[in-house]
């Protein structure tokens, strides 16, 4: 029911404001022509955020399980220059807006994961998630990936683990209305063009990355790469 | 409460139902339309979103609100499904599908026959129940002909009347003239799947959509933009019901359609009749309908269910069912599928409408000789997206990476960030054989949001023939992505053996009372006023898309009961 809803009113909204806005930056997969902003990986990214670790929650997260997601959907889809990852895209706000609006119904899903994934990393490294390195992190997703992690009941590990793999890549490829794929990171990462509404014979039969239009969202945003001037 | 009279009341106003309003409107028979979802139009279908429409599955049942159980045997406890994959509003799966239009081969209708001749009947399996349809492609040729022109179907005929034409499928049965509309244009992944085919001495060809490849009937051509299967589409171009039928029963003047409302009884009376149908409003209230003809049309499930739950005392076991076979001979297609990347090009798979685009037809029904190959029937085979669906969500959900890559980390987001333009997927569509203990029937555990028992399938595809025939294709589709030049080809994993796309079955046509539920018009033996169309009547399948035949079959049933049943109410056949 909620997921109806929440897309029904997504819909509501994005008609009001008028669809296919235009925004900037071509496509060239693998040698991208928008400088990669390299955030650092601790700190304060921008003065503007609310919250000194972790950009993008506060719809539903508390800020040790948004550093918590920020941290684990970043080792799924790690950044590199001129590769954005998940903490580029923002995908940890896409699911904290997710949570709070389509998929309410998965909170306590995420509450009692996240509650076991602490406990798990105490008991095995005597550490939080966030606190291990990203080699012990890989470490503790494997384990969950193939359900060796211990103490899990519900979710179970491999089930939380696939629910968070598929919610960090609707945050890396969904239209950047839902809050993620944010100045079309997941796009750029892997040469979608967007909501393009049609292409041309040449376009069919071009054997090179498609170019020729810029990257097309559902929304008139301001939120587009910046084009240099 | 309300009590409505009409002629004709049908539930379900998608692939059959669309037609079957039209054509009973123009005959002048007063006809009600029940659906359950609502009518929207191509202004709604702007957002070209894939969240919301392929992963969010926003035009298909709610799978929490209106689940379907699956559980492998009859031992196993049912599950509800994770996705529920047929439409949810007026025209019906039509408004999402990938609009493939195939006729049916003529051993398709008698793929028992077929197989006794050529390999004796020990070839068949002996749980299975195969039979031979009540009816010939020639039978149905008239009707297909309608379908394709009324609806609007594009393709390139390869049997015109007998004789083969280049370019077009060889292994088709002949047609009386060229399709409406001449194909749409292949994409970078038709011309290296058809060059590759070619290669290998097969015969490729464009897969015949129901989409227009250039302006008719006042709709326009498509635009190749590629949110298309799971997609409603945003021009129009997909000759949906919503766009084609459904608009021809508005002008009848005859026709008038009930959205959000959910049918839950089929009413009859002692005579053995039945009298209409009971229904609950979109604002829950309890309503009735009183009718000459009730048809059913909803996708397969809720014929069973309808009919096991209109049971009476003198229908004990639901109506329509004096020969017990109503719930029975489930079916479904499966797609075995092998995935190819290329370093040396990109693909592009993401442009234009993204179901099976291209085809062959070299190793479907039986168009080979399976002798000692150790299974009967074949596989339609076609290049398409990971999950008929191009965008990167998609990709990332359906696209197992190759040995060695894991499915996270920086080598998987390179492996997406390299290939996802330059990767296609083959698949071969099964014919899977029908079996008497793949079965519907209603969960004694699971309720829908109306209260009513959810369909249970019990079903594991899993058999024999069909895990020697998965793996025979599974090698011709390796052979397929190296001769189309990919640097990579690996498989995809079959998955557990949950039904897949396309269910037939469960109402059964047939030649004989004691062991089908329908005659060839859907009309059942034992009610006759009363019709059930659609693939639940399918005695057997076949490796192609079922849509175009259930529409057939809507033509030819609007066609008997206006010129025949209309004026002398009784059984057709």
């Amino acid at each position: 029911m909620s997921t109806h809803d929440a897309t029904r009113r997504a819909f509501l909204v994005r008609a009001a404001a008028g669809a296919g806005a235009v925004a900037g930056a071509g496509l060239v997969p693998g040698a991208l022509t928008q400088a990669h902003e390299q955030r650092p990986e601790t700190g304060a990214p921008a003065t503007t955020q609310p919250h000194s670790n972790v950009v993008e929650h506060g719809a539903f997260f508390n800020d040790e399980n948004a550093a918590t997601i920020a941290a684990f959907t970043e080792r799924l889809m790690p950044g590199a220059p001129d590769k954005p990852g998940a903490r580029d895209a923002g995908v940890l706000n896409y699911i904290d807006l997710a949570l709070a609006g389509a998929y309410a119904d998965l909170q306590d899903f995420y509450r009692r994961g996240l509650a076991q994934l602490d406990a798990y990393c105490r008991k095995t490294y005597h550490e939080p998630f966030v606190r291990l390195n990203a080699a012990r992190q890989d470490e503790v997703i494997t384990a969950l990936e193939q359900g060796k992690a211990t103490g899990f009941t519900w979710p179970t590990a491999q089930v939380f683990f696939d629910t968070v793999r598929t919610h960090t890549m609707e945050g890396m490829f969904a239209d950047p209305i839902y809050g993620g794929n944010k100045d079309f990171a997941g796009w750029r990462l892997v040469g979608f063009p967007g909501a393009q509404a049609m292409f041309t014979p040449a376009d069919l039969q071009n054997r090179q990355a498609f170019t020729r239009a810029p990257m097309i969202g559902l929304q008139a945003q301001g939120k587009g790469p910046a084009r240099k001037a | 409460m309300a009590t409505e009279k009409t002629d004709v009341v049908i539930v379900g106003m998608g692939a059959a139902g669309g037609i079957l309003a039209a054509e009973l409107g123009k005959a002048g028979m007063k006809v009600i339309g029940l659906e359950r979802g609502p009518r929207l139009a191509t202004a709604d279908f702007s957002a070209l979103d894939e969240l919301r429409y392929f992963q969010r599955q926003d035009l298909r049942p709610n799978a929490k609100r209106q689940p379907v159980t699956w559980r492998p045997n009859a031992k196993a406890r049912a599950n509800p499904l994770p996705i529920l994959n047929y439409g949810n509003q007026a025209g019906g799966g039509t408004v999402h599908y990938g609009a493939i239009s195939w006729r049916f081969h003529e051993d398709d209708f008698r793929s028992r026959s077929q197989t006794i001749e050529r390999y004796g009947a020990s070839a068949i399996p002996k749980d299975c129940s195969l039979i031979d349809w009540p009816l010939t492609y020639a039978d149905l040729e008239p009707f297909y002909d309608r379908a394709e022109y009324e609806l609007g179907v594009s393709g390139k005929a390869g049997n015109l009347q007998g004789r083969k034409i280049e370019g077009g499928n060889p292994f088709e049965a002949p047609r009386r003239r060229e399709y409406p509309l001449p194909p749409l244009m292949a994409d970078q992944s038709g011309v290296i799947f058809a060059a590759g085919a070619r290669k290998l001495g097969y015969h490729p060809f464009s897969s015949p959509r129901a989409i227009l490849s250039q302006t008719y009937q006042g709709r326009p051509g498509c635009t190749y933009c590629g949110f298309c299967q799971a997609f409603g589409c945003h021009i129009g171009a997909k000759s949906s019901i919503l766009v084609t039928k459904l608009p021809e029963a508005d002008a009848t003047g005859n026709f008038k359609l009930l959205t959000g409302t959910m049918c839950y009884r089929v009413k009859s009376d002692n005579s053995g009749r039945v009298t209409g149908v009971s229904y609950w409003g979109s604002d829950g209230s309890d309503n009735t309908i009183e009718a000459e003809l009730v048809i059913l049309a909803p996708f397969i499930y809720d014929n069973t269910r309808l009919l096991l739950l209109s049971k009476t005392a003198k229908f004990p076991n639901g109506l329509a069912n004096s020969s017990g076979q109503v719930g029975k001979h489930l079916m479904a297609h499966i797609g075995a599928r092998v995935f190819a990347a290329f370093d040396d090009r990109f693909v592009n798979i993401y442009m234009g409408p993204n179901a099976q685009k291209h085809s062959l037809d070299d190793w479907n029904a039986d168009n080979f000789d399976h002798s000692g190959l150790g299974f009967i029937r074949g596989a339609q085979i076609s290049i398409t997206p990971a999950d008929l669906e191009g965008g990167p969500i998609g990709a990332a959900m359906s696209m197992n990476p190759p040995p060695g890559v894991p499915r996270w980390g920086a080598a998987y987001r390179d492996f997406l960030s390299k290939y996802f333009a330059r990767y296609a997927a083959i698949i071969a569509q099964t014919d899977n054989l029908p079996y008497a203990d793949q079965t519907i029937d209603l969960d004694p555990n699971v309720r829908d949001q109306w209260g009513l028992p959810a369909p249970r399938l019990t079903y594991d595809w899993r058999r024999p023939n069909e895990l020697a025939r998965v793996e025979f294709l599974l090698g011709k589709l390796e052979e397929l992505g190296r001769a189309m030049g990919a640097t990579h080809v690996w498989r995809s994993p079959l998955g557990a053996g949950a039904p897949g796309a396309h269910h037939e079955g469960g109402t059964r046509m047939g030649s004989d009372p004691k062991t089908s539920v329908v005659n060839r018009y859907g009309q059942s033996w034992d009610i006759p006023n009363l019709f059930i169309i659609g693939s639940s009547t399918y005695p057997s399948m076949s490796g192609f898309n079922p849509t175009l035949t259930i529409q057939a079959l809507a033509y030819m049933s609007a066609d008997a009961i206006a010129n025949r049943y209309k004026n002398k109410p009784g059984p057709l056949a």
